[in-house]
């Protein structure tokens, strides 16, 4: 007995591991990708869908003027984002349930691959696939590229930070597959999950504006009209600078959007918008840029909502002044040029990847303690 | 016997054991008392109405399912401290088939295989022996879509094996299979055992585990029924049914005789089953039987042990 139980020590892994190693999360992403490899007819389908794309990237590369502009490139990057969104987690988010349904995940939890293994090679994979999906967009991409402005780094930091973004929205539909039984479930909670980031913040944002919005006064100086007559003011001898001064309280509606614009912040499309380069709105065509584009806006705006309500005009009549006339101009430069804010967003991306992974890690662990209700082993 | 463990060393080391293993899925106690244990080299069937619990416990077993309470140990690894230890040694084949579409049945088994921690060119070799094993040769390389029930199930057989574990946890392996595979099935249990495996097989199809098994668990309302059962299928063992030509008096014979027995049919003199002790009493007593003069026609144990003692048990389905 003590040989044994001395062998035992020696040769066997104690304890439960969970962590993944390269070998076990490699093999399962394979055998991920080998399910999945299409058809004859999926072959042909994506041919002709990639022949298409390049034709449409021809077609407005010939048509366009040759001016630079970085709208093109913004939107293929948008398209990119949404692509990525749909497919990585319309993939993962039957992964997990799907394949405890079809009897497959449960011999595969007998072997030694770890949790970790199974839940970073179905993570990896479906991200691949999105990816490949990506790769057709790369001729309109080029091309897009090209006129945008851009240098390559400011090109590959924004396709990193998506490629990161759909990891996470992968990551989250297969958390979601890993806790509900049915792919019907899962497959809606990942999208309502994607939803909820890229709309639902957008629509928190402004459903929140009168939270923060509050009335302040602002008191103007003006001369007091209120007793001139009608007859007074067709009379052309009425000198209306002798009118004595009088101070005016007017009320003012102002919004702290600084206190929510962090809702703003959290959006994927906005951490892209973030990180892309800044367009100086005046000395664009000098620094070499396109004319300001769409993240370009998009920053401008989530700026000004990080900057909150502007210093209320005050006006003072009789000594002749009517507010900064540059105000407006200045804010806008001011807007524009902000330093980008794209940590909270790429951070909370972070926590929600890693949230996910231990949370499909935790369920995938076997003996089962627990099962999702109304689910079988196998 | 696999990869060196090292746990068969010492026979006294049961290749699987369970004592007092309870599980329940939120209010339904599916497995309430189980007890069972596996030696080495023995083929053990593990009977019982449908919802009994079978299922469940082998889920446990294979160290999928971890118990509300009760011990665990296959080779004397305990499957919730040392899983990936446990459930090495097990080759489970599940109720339900699973298999991947697209994968082909080569690529199917080299995968588990590589799983399993087996390298590259080995498992390959013996995904062929394996494939060849359960005569799946010629399918290897057509997609897992194209095969029959039957043909999944040897290749979750196969599956089950890639591994060369101790022990062998069979859920209703038989169902689904053609007559020639059921046999195979059978010399393959058999030949498992012989290698030094343990076998644990559930079946509803009772007669052919009688051929099959060297010892069985009842279980009723998720109970493993222990002592009472097995005195129960050793006694039905030792029943033979005896049947003499028409006229004859079978009845008087064996009372002169001092048999225990028991009529068969009706009140036919000429038919009776009678309790033997072992097969050299059988033969005995056939030479006395035919040396009072009596033409007997059929001599032989009664159907199947498994069975007889299955339908006296209490009616539990669910």
């Amino acid at each position: 007995m003590t040989i044994t139980q001395e062998q035992r020590t020696r040769t066997s892994v104690h304890g439960n591991p969970w962590l993944p190693s390269l070998h076990g999360t490699g093999l399962v992403m394979r055998i991920e990708l080998l399910r999945r490899r299409p058809s004859t007819k999926g072959y042909i389908a994506y041919g002709l869908t990639f022949l298409a794309i390049i034709g449409l990237g021809v077609l407005v590369a010939v048509l366009a003027g040759s001016d630079k502009t970085s709208i093109p490139l913004e939107l293929v990057l948008v398209l990119v984002l949404g692509v990525g969104f749909l497919i990585g987690p319309s993939l993962s988010a039957t992964s997990i349930n799907g394949d405890s349904g079809e009897g497959v995940l449960a011999p595969l939890q007998m072997t030694r691959l770890t949790a970790g293994d199974l839940a970073l090679g179905k993570l990896l994979a479906s991200w691949a696939v999105s990816i490949a999906a990506l790769v057709t967009t790369t001729p309109f991409l080029i091309y897009a590229y090209g006129r945008s402005g851009w240098t390559l780094t400011e090109l590959l930091l924004v396709l990193a930070v998506i490629l990161f973004l759909v990891l996470m929205a992968t990551a989250i539909g297969l958390a979601w597959s890993a806790i509900a039984a049915r792919a019907v479930a899962s497959v809606s909670l990942a999208h309502l999950t994607s939803g909820a980031l890229i709309l639902g913040s957008l629509l928190l944002f402004a459903f929140t504006a009168p939270l923060v919005s509050e009335e302040v006064t602002v008191i103007h100086v003006q001369r007091d009209s209120e007793n001139v007559t009608d007859e007074q003011w067709n009379d052309p001898d009425f000198d209306y600078e002798a009118l004595p001064c009088v101070e005016v309280e007017v009320p003012y509606q102002i919004m702290h959007s600084d206190r929510t614009a962090w809702l703003l912040l959290i959006n994927p499309a906005v951490v892209i918008a973030e990180v892309s380069p800044i367009v100086n709105p005046e000395t664009f065509e000098k620094d070499g840029r396109a004319a300001p584009g769409i993240f370009a806006l998009i920053h401008s705006e989530v700026s000004g909502a990080r900057l909150g309500p502007e210093e209320p005009q005050v006006y003072d009549e009789c000594a002749g002044y009517f507010g900064d006339e540059d105000a407006w101009q200045k804010r806008n430069m001011e807007k524009a040029l902000m330093p980008p804010a794209p940590w909270l967003g790429l951070g909370l991306a972070a926590v929600l990847l890693v949230g996910s992974v231990v949370i499909v890690i935790r369920r995938l662990r076997v003996p089962y303690k627990t099962l999702r209700a109304g689910s079988r082993v196998a | 016997m696999a990869d060196g463990g090292g746990n068969v060393v010492d026979g006294a080391v049961p290749a699987l054991e369970a004592r007092g293993v309870r599980r329940a899925f939120g209010t339904v106690q599916a497995v309430s008392n189980a007890t069972l244990t596996l030696q080495p080299g023995s083929v053990t069937a593990l009977i019982g109405p449908n919802g009994c619990g079978k299922t469940t416990l082998m889920l446990m077993l294979a160290g999928l399912l971890a118990p509300d309470a009760g011990t665990i140990s296959v080779s004397g690894h305990d499957p919730a401290v040392d899983g990936p230890a446990a459930r090495s040694r097990v080759g489970w084949m599940p109720d339900s088939l699973g298999t991947w579409d697209s994968l082909t049945c080569a690529e199917t088994i080299v995968t588990f295989a590589r799983a399993y921690g087996v390298p590259a060119d080995v498992a390959s070799t013996r995904a062929f022996a394996l494939l060849d094993r359960v005569h799946l040769a010629e399918l290897a390389n057509q997609p897992a879509r194209v095969l029959s029930r039957g043909q999944k199930q040897r290749l979750s057989l196969a599956r089950a094996l890639v591994h060369e574990p101790h022990v062998l946890v069979l859920d209703e392996p038989a169902s689904g299979l053609d007559p020639r595979s059921r046999v195979e099935l059978r010399e393959l249990v058999r030949a498992f055992a012989a290698e030094g495996g343990a076998v644990l097989i559930s079946s509803h199809v009772l007669s052919e585990l009688d051929e099959m098994v060297d010892d069985a668990v009842f279980m009723s309302k998720g109970v493993t029924l222990g002592d009472s059962a097995d005195a129960l299928v050793a006694a039905a063992r030792q029943r033979w049914r005896v049947a003499a030509r028409p006229g004859a008096d079978l009845h008087g014979a064996l009372s002169a005789l001092a048999r225990d027995w028991s009529p068969a049919e009706a009140d036919d003199a000429s038919q009776a089953l009678v309790q033997v002790t072992d097969e050299d009493d059988a033969a005995d007593l056939l030479t006395a039987i035919v040396s009072q003069g009596l033409r007997v026609s059929t001599f032989g144990p009664v159907g199947s042990a498994l069975e007889q003692v299955y339908l006296t048990m209490e009616e539990d389905r669910r």
